[in-house]
């Protein structure tokens, strides 16, 4: 049930995946410039640049392109970045886990935020610890990223040296160790949301019926708030995290930059400002297979939180 | 070179800039002679630069990063004096130019080798320069189409042929295009050789995490005595000018490549850090398409000319830290004619121009600007505002930075910001670029402005067939002048490299054409 469950929804990446890079190959080519004055510069003659269009296959009618770009892809092939000279697979195999981590920390993040934040505006609602929860997520929402990043590395970098001026460092602990704070920059810009949605339904759930009658039955306030209350308003702010890492995903760029980490953002960005047309397939490939999966495992919590969510 | 396309521009903030006054006086940046007691050794240097490098192939590479890195690891037969105004002899030792100044004999120092221990001789030479135009995609084909063929008579001779007196040929030799690489590439094929390459240089690829850093470390077959004094370098990427500064200021980074002219005074002044602006061959101007009306009256260019006031756009997006120019030439190279006389901010003369012109109550145009370029942005509104008194009403266009190559490129634009640059230290390039008409070899109608001159193009040619310096001087002072009062840009400024680093960062200097040599570089423990 399950598994068929997850195979239909893993099929259905295909029809997703064809669909972005349609839209995508035809709208990056509308956007005039080219990758070879790119690489050339301000000084390109015509001549250097056909020659280049010429060895990077880019002298093919867009159609015909897309349909090699197609037939390599079904091979398992990405291509050659025009820029690195080097396969495009290669190149997002060692950016990937730098996003998926920051994504993971981000995610894990938001929800250690989260949930005791919002479990105190709940518990009393119009109370002082509520109202001072919501300035504090209000305040949380209008910062821009790139600024609560700095922040955290002149305070956590700077003056408490405790985590690296950015960088990803050398080894597997360093690797760990350098992505606490942009983990803690992308939870403190989705917290917010997070938190309001959870205080909502968990004053909800709280005030139900239900909930009552666990505590006629003489349910201690402990198991009521975490078995009874929480379970139940999970299920709509897993669906709010949900939405927002799989909005992220897409966004990491500005995070990627403040902190130099190396993942597919920064070189997304990078590469459509040098018409880097298959690293900008390649990357938009991988984004449109996260957001994919990130839906598919909110629907997946969102079962194991309540039963009564059938997967079919 | 080309203009990196930051991305900080995209990440854009401001949150370290202070509110800047006047202009602080621009540091003498040549490196001081240390006593060789005092140098330290061993340690490794952080170099936090904007953006990684993408290649490690010196004959394809068209990106600063690659560029001034692949100079600490391949080597030229000779390079630029750290002033830009002579050459040095580097892995050659001397040369004799025949008196039909068409055949160069260099004759190749002793004693170097690759780092793999193996020595160097002409075969490498030649292997490594006949690649540079091999083929006709190589983005430095042009710098050698002067050589007619390569001969290595012995292991350290290499005699370079030219189709035609070349002057500029001992300044190509020092492009880092012509860096040398084992011959055939060590008997490994091409993309081998570059996973892992080695040349003459102070220091080796340890590895390259592409996106993140590339790591070299000292070669322990160099050839200079004692150098280079470094264990390591890394040069990072850190995108974010703020973080770039922070890791100096916290000592995870050593040099933070091009801060931003904004923080260059607040620098100078934080405990443990220099900031220091080194002169360069960059030349920032406005330039005028002549093929789109009324481009091609002289009136209107020099009315333009005369409306934009400098001396406020060096204050705007420079904070001071920069000088109006008057030509087309910096005064960081040799060629600069110090008396060129590069329009000036006059508004008088901009009207009686203006009054004299095909269109003496203005008209309507459109200025292009790259998308998320400040200094672009700046600029535009600074000029939008001049002219606006003279009747010309200028609309600013944002388009994203290669589609303001493709427009400059493909004559689609009116007026537009643009600058030059040179990797070698000869005003051939430069001149060859933006002051020759046509499109054949390293020419581009005078950058695309479809400004043609054919006494420019004249005087360039014989400056490109003599060899005396003080006649070639006086054919540039010749051109200079031209191509000042005849405006086909408007000159606005010469912009320095900015870098900041730590006190403990000795002997780091960089070059008018952008390059540095960091086996002169020693770290205080």
């Amino acid at each position: 049930m399950l598994a068929r469950y997850v195979a239909r929804r893993l099929l259905l990446l295909v029809p997703v995946v064809f669909g972005v890079t349609l839209l995508l190959f035809f709208s990056i080519h509308l956007v005039p410039g080219d990758p070879a004055r790119s690489f050339l510069g301000d000084r390109a003659t015509p001549s250097a640049v056909a020659a280049l269009n010429k060895a990077w296959g880019l002298d093919h009618p867009i159609p015909v392109q897309y349909w090699l770009f197609l037939d390599r892809l079904v091979h398992g092939n990405l291509g050659q970045s025009l820029f690195y000279q080097s396969s495009t697979a290669g190149l997002l195999v060692g950016r990937l886990p730098v996003t998926l981590l920051l994504l993971v920390y981000g995610a894990v993040g938001s929800v250690i935020i989260s949930v005791p934040l919002a479990t105190l505006a709940a518990l009393h609602p119009g109370g002082a610890a509520d109202h001072s929860v919501r300035v504090v997520g209000t305040v949380g929402i209008g910062m821009p990223s790139f600024w609560v990043g700095t922040c955290l590395i002149i305070l956590f970098g700077l003056v408490v040296p405790v985590f690296p001026v950015g960088g990803y460092g050398e080894t597997w602990p360093s690797h760990l160790w350098s992505l606490v704070l942009p983990g803690l920059t992308i939870a403190i810009s989705v917290s917010p949301m997070l938190v309001r949605s959870l205080r909502t339904s968990l004053i909800e759930a709280l005030g139900s019926d239900y909930v009552a009658f666990a505590r006629a039955k003489g349910a201690s306030p402990s198991v009521v708030l975490t078995r009874y209350g929480l379970r139940n308003a999970a299920v709509a702010a897993v669906s709010v995290l949900g939405v927002n890492i799989g909005f992220l995903v897409g966004s990491t760029v500005v995070i990627e930059n403040v902190f130099a980490l190396p993942g597919l953002g920064s070189l997304m960005v990078q590469s459509i400002l040098d018409r880097d047309f298959p690293v900008v397939q390649g990357i938009t490939l991988v984004f449109a297979v996260l957001v994919v999966l990130v839906y598919l495992l909110t629907d997946l919590a969102y079962a194991v939180l309540d039963p009564r969510v059938r997967l079919t | 070179m080309r203009r990196s396309t930051a991305l900080t521009a995209i990440a854009g903030s401001a949150l370290l800039m202070l509110p800047l006054t006047a202009a602080v006086a621009e540091a003498s940046p040549r490196a001081h002679e240390v006593r060789p007691d005092a140098i330290q050794r061993g340690g490794t240097l952080t170099f936090a630069r904007s953006t990684d490098i993408l290649t490690l192939d010196p004959t394809n590479m068209t990106d600063n990063e690659s560029i001034w890195a692949a100079e600490n690891i391949y080597e030229t037969l000779y390079v630029s004096a750290p002033n830009g105004h002579s050459l040095e002899p580097w892995l050659a030792t001397s040369y004799t130019l025949s008196p039909n100044h068409l055949t160069w004999t260099f004759n190749l120092r002793h004693g170097v080798r690759f780092q793999n221990g193996k020595p160097m001789t002409s075969a490498d030479v030649k292997f490594s320069i006949d690649r540079v135009s091999a083929k006709a995609t190589n983005p430095f084909a042009f710098i050698d189409t002067a050589i007619a063929n390569i001969a290595t008579p012995n292991p350290y001779t290499v005699v370079i042929t030219t189709k035609y007196p070349w002057a500029p040929l001992l300044s190509d030799m020092a492009l880092f295009a012509n860096g040398i690489i084992p011959d055939n590439f060590g008997g490994e094929t091409q993309a081998q050789f570059f996973a892992h390459p080695i040349g003459t240089g102070p220091f080796m690829v340890k590895q390259w995490v592409k996106g993140s850093v590339l790591e070299l470390v000292k070669n322990p077959y160099y050839w200079q005595p004692g150098k280079p004094y470094l264990d390591a370098v890394n040069f990072t990427a850190v995108p974010d000018d703020n973080t770039r500064q922070l890791q100096v200021e916290s000592g995870q980074a050593q040099i933070d490549e091009f801060p931003p002219f904004s923080s260059i005074s607040q620098l100078q002044h934080t405990a443990g850090v220099t900031a220091t602006l080194f002169p360069a061959s960059w030349t920032e101007f406005l330039q005028f398409n002549e093929d789109q009306k009324p481009f091609a009256d002289l009136n209107v260019r020099r009315a333009i000319s005369y409306a934009v006031d400098r001396e406020a756009m060096v204050q705007a997006v420079l904070f001071g830290h920069g000088t109006v120019a008057n030509s087309i030439l910096s005064p960081a190279l040799w060629a600069h004619d110090p008396s060129a006389p590069g329009i000036q901010y006059n508004f008088k003369a901009a009207k009686e121009a203006m009054a004299k012109s095909s269109v003496p109550h203005g008209f309507s145009t459109t200025l292009i600007v790259g998308s998320g370029d400040s200094t672009e942005n700046s600029l535009g509104q600074i000029v939008q505002a001049e002219l606006k008194p003279l009747g010309i009403k200028v609309t600013l266009k944002e388009v994203d930075p290669n589609s303001e190559y493709t427009d400059i490129q493909n004559g689609q634009y009116q007026m537009a910001f643009n600058y030059d640059t040179t990797d070698i230290i000869d005003p051939d390039e430069m001149i060859s670029f933006s002051a020759m008409g046509g499109n054949t070899g390293q020419k581009t109608h005078a950058l695309f402005t479809n400004w043609d001159s054919p006494q420019v193009d004249s005087w360039a040619e014989q400056a490109e067939r003599i060899f005396s310096q003080a006649q070639r001087q006086q054919l540039y002072d010749k051109i200079q002048v031209q191509v000042a009062e005849d405006a086909p840009m408007a000159f606005l400024y010469y912009e320095p490299f900015a870098y900041a680093y730590s006190t403990k960062v000795h002997g780091f200097d960089v070059y008018p054409t952008g390059n540095y040599h960091l086996e002169n570089v020693w770290l205080s423990h």
